[in-house]
């Protein structure tokens, strides 16, 4: 063996040594716990009396009216708040990246201020904003676009409504953020082009901006769907899935499951699993409609 | 930095491998620190410290931490806690909501310490054992009682032509009848519901003796309840009467009663501290006992809403003192009762103390009426029911049924549905 080769292994163990860490602490606190919750959806039975009952919690969870209402509500929210939030944040963003507009770094610290507020203050503050006597059915009925309070916690409708806006404002500008990074990596050389070709604004931004864009579009999507697929801590501090579990998510029922009710910490698991599974599925549908299959 | 590697690594692995499910420790172990978890620090946190006050005269040398946490913190807490098979982390003593033991004593059966012989189980109200008690033997020490009254304001059921008289002896019927005449001639609701909270339907059907379950404690009891199918109809027939505030939390349900939307509070007794927070309305209110259901013959003016006791962790450090404790405070001292009435308006459950001084006062703020007397007279009566372990998963689905019974679904398939649903969701 030659000096070199030594060195090149001295330099892989190093490299190993490095990575060694990151990997037993991936495997210790994400990789075991996840079989273990794996072995735990096999279980059934009240607190710590559990034992293995096979595909018994998978059977209960096809004919479970709860869980099927409580899927059903988060895909409302996915269908519904993921594309507004996402044109929204496009939307914004485009404007924001206008070199003429003043007091530009002011709107978007505005815009992305919500983002760093925390989730469970944030709740109770649209609580309060959208209860009957409220600030919101107050100001609505000061200029008299509607006569009576709106029920914007305790309609099933509603408090739906009411979630949709209250995550809608907490995340858009998050989304903006990663929009005008991206936006500014555009050459404006582009632009230029297109206006000596005569292309409005509006033809800008579907044939230039948008295709442009497109990485980041699906990678926010991808990452909006997953945040809404384990959306929690607003239905838990807002509504508390109610009224009658009209705003319940996935997520809330898993809590409710374990810590609501007579703990049944196996048939959680079994749940928790199954938005693993729908996450994996929406992920590659999103990959393949919107994806670049030439990029990978 | 290898050694800084194989530190981290061995440290991961001693971690994976702690989680054996073995207890830590015996309980037997001599130590004279007791550490109490409860929520609500003007309430059962104030009740906490003054049993502890009462203990150290003749313990010096105990110390005694109290811990406030919200309940839903010490329900998780216990339960990641119990199931990870560690005592380590959680108290001596925890306060346990009556709906909720019976579910925790079945789930984890060594967990908490048998009291049989600590405390004479028969000194406490009879309703409180169904909860506190599990396999013959008796876990928890009763704590409050949360018997309830129909809170009402006497100036605004005045201008309805009603005496306190007339509130004596009525059914949920009458009741409504009253809320009719309250809303023509005041413009005031009659009462504040959350529709997400079934305490009412609780309330009533406690008053003729039944539950969610039967009284194995397991077996949903909701197609053939006929207790449950008359709750349901009253609860339609309020909304239908347009006597109904909504609110959707608890600050808005006391500002419903604090500002004057509504004319009645029909709720537990440890709602009183609240409806004293609006000092100019002293001398508006009183209560009255609860009205019954008409078409149950059974059905008496007393029921309970809420209410906990005080449970001993098995295999934390110090079980023997701290089951000590709570037997010679809330398991046998008459004259803390007497403090807890005085000092917080706390109503306990233990017979023995009922003819103390403090039951007897009368109090100004509710027009010169014996509120304690009048509560301690009506716990007696409440009827014993067991909660049995799935309380809060049955009255998820009701919510749900009842919004449809709101919106027009017949009451028969209301309840045939929800039976199914629980059936085939519960074990």
């Amino acid at each position: 063996m030659n000096t070199g080769d030594s060195l090149q292994k001295k330099n892989n163990l190093t490299g190993w040594a490095f990575v060694l860490l990151a990997v037993v602490g991936i495997v210790a606190f994400y990789f075991y716990p996840m079989i273990q919750a794996l072995l735990l959806s096999f279980k059934s039975g009240v607190g710590a009396n559990l034992e293995f009952s096979g595909l018994s919690n998978y059977k209960r969870l096809l004919v479970d009216t709860t869980f099927r209402t409580a899927l059903s509500n988060t895909f409302i929210y996915l269908i519904i708040q993921v594309p507004v939030m996402i044109i929204l944040g496009l939307f914004i963003s485009v404007l924001l990246n206008d070199s003429t507009l003043r007091f530009r770094s002011f709107f978007r610290t505005a815009i992305f201020l919500p983002c760093v507020t925390s989730l469970v203050a944030y709740s109770v503050v649209f609580k309060y904003l959208f209860a009957p006597d409220g600030m919101v059915n107050q100001f609505l009925m000061g200029l008299h676009i509607i006569g009576d309070p709106i029920q914007w916690i305790t309609d099933p409708f509603w408090a739906k409504i009411t979630i949709i806006i209250a995550v809608t404002w907490r995340w858009t500008g998050y989304n903006m953020i990663f929009y005008l990074s991206s936006l500014q990596n555009i050459d404006q050389s582009i632009y230029e082009a297109a206006r000596i070709d005569g292309a409005n604004a509006f033809t800008q931004f579907f044939k230039i901006t948008v295709p442009l864009l497109k990485p980041i579009i699906l990678f926010t999507s991808i990452t909006s769907t997953i945040g809404t697929l384990q959306i929690f801590d607003e239905i838990m501090n807002i509504t508390k899935g109610g009224p009658g579990n009209a705003t319940m998510s996935i997520s809330q029922y898993i809590y409710n499951l374990s810590f609501k009710y007579s703990p049944d910490f196996g048939y959680a698991a079994t749940v928790s699993y199954s938005i693993v599974i729908l996450i994996i599925v929406l992920s590659i549908i999103q990959f393949k409609v919107a994806g670049d299959n030439k990029n990978g | 930095m290898w050694v800084l590697m194989l530190v981290t690594v061995l440290l991961l692995s001693a971690c994976s491998s702690g989680g054996g499910g073995k207890p830590a420790s015996g309980g037997d172990e001599k130590t004279n620190e007791i550490t109490v978890w409860a929520w609500d620090k003007a309430f059962n946190v104030a009740a906490m410290e003054t049993a502890k006050e009462a203990y150290q005269k003749a313990n010096p040398d105990v110390k005694i931490n109290i811990i406030e946490y919200a309940q839903a913190d010490i329900i998780q807490k216990l339960n990641t806690g119990l199931n990870s098979g560690t005592a380590s982390g959680l108290p001596n003593v925890v306060l346990i909501e009556d709906y909720r033991s019976q579910s925790f004593l079945n789930a984890y059966p060594d967990a908490f310490k048998d009291l049989s012989s600590s405390i004479t189980a028969s000194d406490f109200a009879d309703y409180k054992l169904g909860p506190t008690a599990f396999d013959g033997k008796q876990y928890g020490v009763p704590f409050d009682s949360g018997v309830a009254g129909l809170y009402y304001r006497t100036d605004l059921l005045e201008q309805a032509g009603y005496k306190a008289a007339d509130l004596q002896d009525i059914t949920w019927d009458d009741y409504i009848q009253i809320g009719k005449d309250v809303k023509a001639k005041t413009g005031k609701e009659l009462l504040s519901l959350d529709p997400n909270d079934l305490g009412l339907i609780r309330m009533m059907i406690q008053t003729a003796g039944k539950w969610y379950s039967a009284e194995d404690g397991k077996t949903p009891d909701i197609a053939n309840n006929a207790a449950l199918k008359e709750a349901f109809i009253t609860y339609k027939a309020m909304m239908d009467a347009n006597i109904v505030k909504l609110h959707s939390d608890w600050s808005q349900f006391v500002a419903n009663a604090n500002n004057g939307s509504v004319a009645t509070i029909p709720t537990g007794n440890w709602f009183s501290p609240s409806v004293r927070q609006e000092a100019s309305q002293s001398g508006k209110w009183a209560i009255a006992p609860i009205p019954k259901m008409a078409g149950q013959a059974n059905s008496v003016h007393a029921s309970n809403l809420g209410g906990s006791s005080w449970y001993v962790m098995n295999n934390v450090p110090g079980a023997d003192q701290a089951a000590d404790f709570v037997a010679k405070t809330f398991g046998s001292d008459k004259q803390l009762y007497q403090d807890l009435l005085n000092n917080i308006g706390a109503i306990g459950t233990y017979k023995p103390a009922v003819d103390g001084d403090a039951y007897a006062k009368a109090d100004e703020y509710f027009g010169g009426q014996k509120i304690f007397t009048d509560f301690a007279n009506w716990t007696k009566e409440i009827p014993s029911v067991n909660y049995g372990i799935n309380t809060y998963a049955i009255e998820d689905i009701l919510v749900v049924e009842m919004q449809a019974f709101l919106n027009g679904k017949s009451i028969d398939d209301v309840l045939a549905d929800a039976q199914k649903q629980a059936e085939a969701q519960l074990n």
